[in-house]
């Protein structure tokens, strides 16, 4: 039993502290807004979410992946990462092959 | 063409959750394409012949419509329960060239631009300062859509300047389904552009103070406010510094705003006699002991260019925030047992109250930056005249003790605005706001609708003139209230302008449950109409 708890303890703190999110945002440029019900620190913005994962192939690198939903001149004002110990997990069985990502963006308007 | 998405709805809240509110339909409106080749004024006009399209519609079926921003109002000004119109994709602007302004124009043309309604008080910042030039003033935040600021009186605390709406020199209207209904509004004492020019946008030009000033401030009620020509001016920075000084010289200032002989005593910096662009007193009301109030001066410089290599980013690179759920904790303490508020209040006012003895310089558009969501809020604010606010104050903070509630006070100052019914009509108005965060009704603790209600009263029974934000919240079913704050005659001036520029059918259209409940949507009898 105590063997069982001690496990639990450290399986929770390493989830936890291996769990936590990185907003970054332009400070120049105007948010696209959005009428929502949200009472985040989106409340007013338009977000989208990219929770996916993605392989990597042995032989390549250098990958980026293309954002479609900006419109035709506009970056983004905001990008939102989000690591968890089941995506640190993911990457280090599969030596790196698979990520997970888990992001949330805004456009500028 | 421009496209309207049009959303069936149950319901919609403000941005600060001051709602829910019933809702049937949800009409957002977007720009036609760029990549169609046609020109911004084309473009613009497209977007006009949509939004009489959609008035048409709802005309059609009995229904009332409303434009909304950015949806920053706490009071029920901007909800409507047919049909909501969301135009901040509605967000074109023009520089005004000289041959475009009016023969007997006082303004020079490059302070001139034309924004559509949806333009966002950030967005428009970033357009002038591309252009070396800056808004006059703002409200604390950016968030607002320029036709939002002016139809609800956003201000700061502009004691030279005024509020947002007291920079707009023209309005286009859009009245109606009509071509006629599509009007270009400045006052006939301070013309602005050419009558050709106008009609680049199909408007029919006005030139009248009267319905110029009524317009202004319209609470969402004098048609669609498709575009606003502001003057802007150039680019300065701003000098912000909060000390604390002894109450008693706060409230001096706030009483005299006479700066003439003041010594701030800012380091490194001499403003000895200099007025300030922005003056404000904190208050917590629960610290009744407190001999120094918190106050913010902030002077206006020559703007120049290597300003941050001598004060660094006025930006923070890490902007931090109380956890909502600490400050959601903290309510449901304070509904449970109010008198622990003041204690509640004081153990978090290092986080609610600005840093001191910090000397921050920007622009306007950096010092009034981006403002996080801080939770479910509340804001009660009144104007009184300025020479009355330590007076106002001191009533006001003494009923919020005798009935806490979860915020803390603020004095700003205004210049006086011409807007028939801008609340900034004294000389120079204090406001005097409480702001903090909502709490349920609960038996243990005074409800919202209550605690307004008494802060009236005691203004009133204390003979304190005074108005109240239109995009605060506040009692408004107070019996006689708008005729108390704006007296009579300028309710009837108001009336009348919207008689002119509107038909009665179109009236009730432009109407919501706001409007009825302060007795402003009922048109003016034709017998009163002719003696005003």
């Amino acid at each position: 039993m105590r063997f069982f708890r001690t496990a639990l303890y450290c399986y929770l703190i390493i989830c936890l502290s291996s769990c936590y999110s990185v907003r970054f945002q332009v400070e120049n440029a105007q948010w696209e807004p959005a009428d929502t019900e949200r009472e985040d620190a989106y409340a007013g913005y338009n977000v989208y979410t990219l929770d996916t994962v993605v392989t990597r192939k042995l032989t390549t690198g250098q990958h980026y992946f293309n954002i479609p939903d900006c419109s035709l001149g506009k970056g983004l004002h905001t990008v939102e990462y989000r690591t968890t110990f089941g995506g640190m997990l993911l990457n280090a069985v599969t030596f790196g092959r698979k990520k997970k990502v888990k992001i949330k963006y805004v456009c500028i308007k | 063409m421009a496209t309207t998405k049009i959303d069936e709805r149950t319901r919609w809240d403000t941005l600060h959750k001051n709602g829910p509110f019933p809702l049937k339909r949800f009409l957002t409106t977007k720009l036609e394409k760029t990549s169609t080749g046609l020109n911004d004024f084309a473009r613009y006009n497209d977007a006009a012949t949509e939004v009489q399209r959609l008035i048409q519609r709802a005309a059609d079926t009995h229904e009332r419509f409303r434009a909304i921003g950015s949806k920053w109002s706490m009071s029920s000004i901007a909800h409507c329960e047919d049909r909501m119109h969301f135009n901040s994709f509605m967000n074109l602007k023009f520089s005004i060239f000289e041959g475009e302004m009016h023969e007997n124009t006082a303004y020079e043309h490059s302070n001139l631009f034309w924004l559509q309604c949806g333009n966002q008080i950030k967005e428009i910042s970033i357009f002038l300062e591309q252009r070396g030039k800056s808004l006059k003033t703002s409200g604390a935040s950016n968030g607002q859509t320029i036709a939002g600021c002016i139809s609800t009186g956003v201000h700061g605390s502009g004691i030279a300047i005024g509020s947002v709406q007291d920079y707009v020199v023209g309005l286009n209207l859009i009245t109606g389904p009509r071509p006629e209904d599509i009007l270009y509004i400045e006052r006939k004492s301070k013309p602005a552009l050419r009558d050709t020019y106008a009609q680049n946008f199909k408007a029919i030009v006005i030139r009248d103070d009267e319905i110029f000033n009524a317009a202004l401030v319209g609470l969402g009620s004098m048609g669609f406010i498709h575009g606003v020509v502001i003057e802007a001016e150039n680019l300065y920075l701003l000098h912000r510094y909060v000390k604390k000084i002894p109450k008693a010289e706060a409230l001096q200032l706030a009483d005299s705003l006479d700066f003439n002989n003041y010594d701030p005593k800012i380091p490194n910096a001499d403003f000895n006699g200099v007025h300030p662009f922005h003056y404000k007193v904190f208050m917590n009301p629960y610290n009744t002991n407190e001999d120094m109030y918190a106050v913010e001066f902030i002077y206006k410089i020559k703007y120049y260019e290597n300003y941050k290599s001598d004060f660094g980013n006025p930006i923070p690179f890490q902007k931090e925030f109380v956890y909502l759920d600490l400050i959601y904790l903290f309510i449901k303490i304070a509904e449970k047992i109010p008198k622990a508020i003041p204690k509640l209040i004081n153990a978090l006012k290092t986080s609610i109250l600005p840093k001191e003895e910090k000397t921050t310089v920007g622009k306007l558009s950096e010092i009034f930056w981006d403002a996080g969501f801080q939770g479910r809020a509340f804001a009660c604010s009144f104007g009184v005249d300025h020479t009355q606010s330590s007076k106002a104050l001191e009533l006001l903070a003494a009923l919020t003790r005798k009935h806490p509630v979860p915020g803390i006070f603020a004095m700003r100052f205004i210049k006086s605005t011409e807007a028939t019914l801008g609340f900034s009509k004294f000389p120079f108005t204090c406001m005097v706001e409480i702001d903090g965060i909502q709490w349920d009704d609960d038996e243990n603790i005074i409800s919202l609708k209550e605690y307004s209600k008494k802060m009236i009263e005691v203004l009133k029974d204390n003979n304190i003139p005074f108005t109240l934000h239109w995009g605060k919240n506040a009692n408004w079913e107070f019996p006689n209230l708008t005729e108390h704050m704006y007296g009579t005659e300028r309710v009837k001036k108001w009336k009348k302008v919207r008689n002119r520029l509107l038909s009665v059918p179109m009236q009730e259209v432009f109407s919501n449950d706001f409007l009825d409940t302060v007795k402003l949507s009922e048109p003016l009898p034709l017998d009163d109409d002719l003696i005003v």
